[in-house]
């Protein structure tokens, strides 16, 4: 299974909310806390371009916030694939 | 035919919810999301009965308060418009249209925009309005704060210790944020006030990397790499404009019992007129608008 990764903030609402979605989906992910992780910050911010939390990589893809459309549709993506 | 369509699930939505869901009303709460602005509140020391939380704790137990309620929240639902119809009212959203005899709004508010140069260019870019989520990314860098209320104090409190250096500018001469704060902040070494000043310019090239801002006809520039801006609230009120009445702030216009111009209509929380924005008067108005609306429904009745 391709790997899913999150990262994300302590206090950020969004942040939780991602999370919570793609365990209600039942998938599993890799939580990164760029809060403390200041090596997997430059990374992610490398990667995107951007600066914001959270960042859900799905099959290399980078979605920006929570956008549950988006992450759904990689989910069904990364399944056929 | 609804009792009550209650729009918007922040804490005034909520507690209307909880109050409908109690007095055993035909109520429908619609929202885009569950959570509301305390979702982005870092602590929170002022909720009577609570001495102290953060908004993701208190959240958590709001939610927790909506289930043992019995509270159904119907998510995702883009409210376009309220149409007068001879029954009630029909609130109209991206989804449906439900018919209903009273609507409680309670759409709160967001984030003003500074409007000028760079801000839209660079956001996400080091350019954001959630302190408490983006704010840890700054670390050990230069940041500016733009604002001069609780909401900016409470984003140089929570990045104080995150960045290197916060230039914390104000458009007044004073603060408006409750005094505890002001001390607090005032007792940051690394926190520069720059007062009476406007901000001009977001600079940047792939990210942030200044602010321009102007003091007394001069334009100064400071050298950041992140911007938070906390300038203030705009009402989500645009899907009402011309159905019902706003103040001058662009706020819904409201008596003390939370009566909008529309009788039936009622308004609470940050959308509605009372330039004091905080939680527990938000609570208290949710509670007020569904004890009025249950009133005018009494007193309807034959």
């Amino acid at each position: 299974m391709a790997k899913i990764r999150v990262y994300s903030t302590k206090m950020c609402p969004y942040c939780r909310m991602a999370k919570e979605y793609l365990e209600e989906k039942g998938v599993e992910f890799e939580e990164i806390d760029v809060s403390i992780d200041r090596e997997a910050a430059q990374e992610m911010i490398k990667k995107s371009g951007q600066m914001g939390v959270p960042q859900i990589e799905i099959n290399k893809r980078i979605i920006v916030g929570f956008d549950k459309e988006e992450i759904e549709k990689e989910l069904k993506a990364m399944k056929k694939g | 035919m609804y009792d009550v369509v209650i729009i918007g699930a922040g804490i005034a939505g909520q507690t209307a919810a909880i109050y409908a869901a109690r007095k055993r009303m035909d109520y429908l709460l619609l929202t885009k999301e569950l959570g509301g602005q305390f979702l982005e509140s870092g602590e929170i020391l002022n909720y009577p009965g609570i001495v102290r939380t953060t908004g993701a704790e208190f959240s958590a137990v709001m939610r927790e308060q909506l289930e043992f309620t019995n509270v159904k929240v119907w998510e995702g639902e883009v409210i376009k418009g309220i149409k007068k119809i001879k029954a009630g009212f029909k609130v109209v959203s991206d989804k449906g249209s439900y018919e209903t005899q009273t609507v409680i709004i309670a759409t709160g508010a967001r984030p003003r925009r500074l409007s000028i140069p760079g801000e839209e260019e660079f956001r996400n870019k080091g350019v954001t309005y959630c302190s408490i989520c983006d704010g840890p990314l700054f670390s050990g860098l230069d940041i500016a704060v733009v604002g001069g209320g609780n909401s900016a104090l409470e984003a140089v409190d929570f990045t104080h210790k995150i960045a290197k250096k916060i230039y914390l500018i104000n458009m007044g001469k004073k603060f408006s944020a409750h005094e505890y704060l002001i001390e607090r902040i005032e007792s940051y070494e690394n926190v520069e006030v720059i007062t009476e000043a406007e901000t001009k310019e977001i600079l940047g090239d792939e990210f942030v990397t200044g602010l321009v801002y102007k003091k007394k006809r001069r334009k100064y520039r400071v050298d950041v790499q992140g911007v938070i801006v906390e300038i203030g609230r705009t009402a989500n009120v645009d899907f009402v404009k011309g159905f019902i009445e706003l103040d001058d702030n662009g706020h819904i216009a409201v008596d003390c019992q939370m009566n909008t111009s529309v009788p039936g209509v009622f308004a609470a929380g940050d959308c509605a007129a009372g330039r004091e924005y905080q939680y527990v008067i938000s609570a208290g108005q949710g509670c007020m608008a569904l004890l009025k609306a249950a009133r005018y429904l009494a007193n309807r009745r034959p």
